[in-house]
Order: structure tokens, then C-alpha cells, then sequence
């Protein structure tokens, strides 16, 4: 029954850090049409050239953010979450022995 | 190799001091709750390594991108993102599966570029308060002199 449970959990980590990498195709679009529109004002204005690039670099770097938020929280479900689970698991069954 | 567009090279220096200052802290909050290791420290270097290198070629795709047709930017930064993410995953996963460096140690650094980004607007304002007030003592002095 434990074992079962185990690999329940198991499971459940590795499915809730597939879903927290879900979150890196947001801003991977996001990321595409702003450096898009830059492109476009930087063909308006290409004296501006130096400036946009500077703020789109890091326009990106605040968009990309948002999916290293869920980058960590999936390597955090990965490494970080089976053994507390696997502890508060084997604490219960002490508990209920 | 071909050379580093200069407003590349000074971003990512910026992003690079940021992560070395932030490192710094962080190891001195792992020293303070004596959890300090050599598993601190690589995970630390490794994280910072892949936090600057990801800055590094975000920059280099937007500059290289900058003054295409906007179609192909928009579908060459999409794919660089994605292979950007993928890389820093699949470093952080080796250096914690394979490595066994520390977790918090390794994932930590990744956010430190943004951090120093946050900062970016008030040191902005307070070099331009600067520059202001070194142009107004400047032109000051100029009319005591004539």
C-alpha cells in the first residue's frame, strides 16, 4: 500500500512538473511579437537602434521570467518535492502503525 | 568568432555583476545558517553560469533579430526562447540529478538577472540625476568664469 502510494505521488510530481512547463510558451510568444514590433520601430527610426535593442533585452529578460517561475517549480517538484512527501508518507504510517 | 554587439556586451555585464553581487549574498545566508558545502558553491557557479549565459544569448538573438522582416524575428525568438529554457533545464537537472549540487543553490541564481533588472529604473534615474546636476555645476562654473 505504501509503494503504492509512492508511485502515486511519484507520478503526480512529474505530471505537476510537466504542467509548471507549460507556462514557457506564454511568454516565448510574448517575447516573439515584442521583439517583432522593435524590429518594425527600429526600421522607422534606425538611429533609435542602440536604445530598443538595450529595452527589448530586457523586455525579454522580464517576459522570460514568467517561465523560469514555472522552470522552478518544476525542477523543485522534480528533486525537491518526493522527499518531503516521501517523509510526511512514512511519518503517517509510523503514526498509524 | 564574430564580435559581440557593444549594447550586448553592456547588458549582459550589468546582468553578470547583478548575479555575481546576488551570489555573493546568497552564500553568505547559506554560511550564516551553516548549511554552507562544496554542493553550495557548484550549484552557485553552475546556476550563475547559466542565469549570465542565457542573458548573454537572449541578447545576442535580439541583436542579430533587430532589423529583420518582423514574421521571422518573431518565430527565430520564439525558438531561441524555447531552446534557451530547454538548455537551462536540462543544466540545472544534470548539475541536482548528476552532480548532486544544491537544489536551492543551482535554481536561485536563474532569477538574479531579473532582480537586477527591477533595480535597473532607480539606478537609471539616480545616474541621470547626476549627469543633470555634473551639466548644471558645469554650466554653473562656465558663467562664474565668463
Amino acid at each position: 500500500m505504501v509503494e503504492l502510494a509512492m508511485g502515486i505521488m511519484l507520478g503526480l510530481c512529474g505530471v505537476g512538473a510537466g504542467i509548471a512547463l507549460i507556462a514557457g510558451i506564454g511568454p516565448g510568444i510574448g517575447e516573439g511579437q515584442a521583439v517583432a514590433a522593435a524590429c518594425e520601430a527600429i526600421g522607422r527610426q534606425p538611429e533609435a537602434k542602440s536604445d530598443v535593442t538595450s529595452t527589448m533585452i530586457m523586455g525579454c529578460a522580464i517576459a522570460e521570467t514568467t517561465g523560469l517561475y514555472g522552470l522552478i517549480i518544476g525542477i523543485l517538484l522534480i528533486f525537491v518535492a518526493p522527499g518531503i512527501f516521501s517523509g510526511v508518507l512514512k511519518e503517517t504510517v509510523l503514526a498509524l502503525k | 568568432m564574430a564580435k559581440l554587439d557593444p549594447v550586448v556586451r553592456k547588458e549582459t555585464a550589468y546582468a553578470a555583476t547583478w548575479v555575481a553581487a546576488l551570489s555573493l549574498v546568497m552564500e553568505a545566508v547559506f554560511l550564516i545558517l551553516k548549511r554552507w558545502s562544496g554542493a553550495v558553491l557548484a550549484g552557485n557557479l553552475i546556476g550563475a553560469g547559466a542565469a549570465v549565459g542565457n542573458y548573454l544569448l537572449l541578447g545576442i538573438t535580439v541583436a542579430k533579430a533587430a532589423g529583420g522582416p518582423p514574421e521571422k524575428v518573431a518565430m527565430k525568438v520564439r525558438s531561441s526562447m524555447t531552446a534557451r529554457m530547454l538548455g537551462q533545464a536540462v543544466i540545472c537537472a544534470a548539475a541536482v540529478g548528476i552532480l548532486k549540487t544544491n537544489v536551492y543553490a543551482t535554481i536561485l541564481p536563474l532569477l538574479f538577472p531579473r532582480i537586477g533588472i527591477a533595480f535597473r529604473p532607480m539606478i537609471d534615474r539616480k545616474r541621470g540625476k547626476t549627469a543633470e546636476t555634473d551639466q548644471t555645476a558645469e554650466a554653473e562654473g562656465s558663467d562664474l568664469l565668463d
